[in-house]
């Protein structure tokens, strides 16, 4: 995160909020590639990730009055973006059918020989069990707030980063026979 | 004791000290093959978040000044509805019924126009109504439906401001005016709900 850029970002706060162009794309400059990224490492294409980033920012503009500075900018936006995120998730579940698969499917034979990179192997969990690990181990996310922007329980949010690891450790060769 | 499952190693990660952890970090500590997972699981959050920032392929930001603007004049003509719509449409209906000297004889064809008028604005503010139970505002919308949206909010807007002029106008052109303006509405505003609501459904919200 690029410290420079949001002390920009909380400076042109009250500007934003008066509604001036100029402190608006001020704002979309500092947070522009944090949100992407966010967006981008939940969704599974790049077109639902710039989606994401326009909803973002539009919602900022809309409620950005409703922000009373009680915690970080950047930390409301990221809610802002995670929800956004979620929502674009909860409606392309269809595709969740991959994880259904590869809980069904036995162990391939590449699965334990082919070692992953730490990107592909992201890529290829599912979108719910990615979601998680994002917004969790580096977003800094606790399981409670998971469960709560994902509407399910704790217990989901602990299984589902739990599966992630798992998978990802088989993935990237880390597995050490016992 | 068996080693420590990844759900186990993961809840010795979390702050705070639920029941059962202690055990668990106490595992963790005096056996070589679990402190070695836990510390092959830190490497891989650390590795996680250093992994470089994606960056979008172009700026957005034109086209969400543009989604702005559009709710911004949403606001306006939802404004127009709910506290001018009654007032400009019986101000319409007023002046074309009573301006129209022919009129307080009712020919048949002026009583139809009425007829009709009465029945686009009804139509119309049903159609509104469906919008406004949508809430676009709220939804998640796709940058294209955004921008068919924002052009026909446009148009809408550029129709209310129209209808607001129609008292002003010459009383031979006043009521065929006023029927055209609000016929175009509500074939706006029918556009809107296809685009906002008929899509939606197709997706399944």
């Amino acid at each position: 995160m690029d410290l420079f850029r949001l002390a920009d970002a909380d400076a042109v706060l009250p500007r934003v909020k008066a509604g001036d162009p100029v402190a608006q794309e001020a704002l979309y400059r500092a947070f522009e590639v944090p949100v992407y990224n966010l967006a981008r490492r939940i969704c599974r294409t790049t077109e639902d990730a710039e989606d994401v980033l326009q909803e973002t920012f539009f919602e900022v503009y809309r409620s950005i009055g409703r922000f009373r500075g009680d915690g970080s900018l950047w930390g409301w936006v990221r809610t802002i973006a995670s929800s956004k995120a979620l929502m674009r998730l909860r409606r392309n579940k269809y595709r969740e059918t991959d994880e259904l698969q590869d809980d069904i499917t036995p162990l391939r034979r590449e699965d334990t020989a082919l070692r992953m990179d730490l990107e592909t192997a992201l890529e290829r969990l599912s979108q719910t069990s990615r979601a998680v690990v994002w917004l969790h181990d580096v977003e800094g996310y606790t399981h409670e707030e998971i469960a709560g922007m994902m509407d399910k329980t704790v217990s989901f949010s602990k299984s589902q980063l739990a599966r992630a690891h798992t998978r990802l450790r088989r993935w990237l060769g880390e597995e050490v026979p016992a | 004791m068996t080693h420590l499952t990844m759900e186990q190693l993961l809840a010795v990660r979390e702050p705070g000290l639920e029941p059962g952890v202690a055990g668990w970090r106490d595992h963790a500590s005096a056996c070589d093959l679990c402190r070695a997972e836990l510390d092959r699981l830190d490497q891989r959050v650390a590795r996680l978040r250093a992994l470089p920032a994606l960056q979008p392929s172009r700026n957005r930001f034109a086209e969400i000044r543009t989604a702005t603007s559009a709710s911004r004049r949403r606001k306006r003509w939802v404004a127009f509805s709910a506290g001018g719509f009654a007032v400009a449409a019986s101000l319409t209906l007023a002046v074309v019924l009573t301006r129209t000297p022919e009129l307080s004889g009712g020919s048949a064809q002026q009583v139809a126009e009425q007829q009709e008028l009465d029945s686009i604005i009804a139509r119309s503010r049903s159609l509104e109504g469906a919008i406004q139970d949508y809430n676009p505002d709220q939804r998640v919308t796709d940058g294209r439906t955004a921008v068919v949206a924002a052009s026909l909010e446009d148009r809408l807007a550029r129709v209310d401001d129209q209808l607001q002029m129609v008292n002003m106008m010459d009383q031979s052109v006043r009521r065929e005016a006023a029927l055209r303006l609000w016929r175009e509405r509500v074939g706006l505003l029918n556009a809107l709900v296809d685009v906002h609501v008929t899509r939606a459904r197709a997706v399944g919200f």
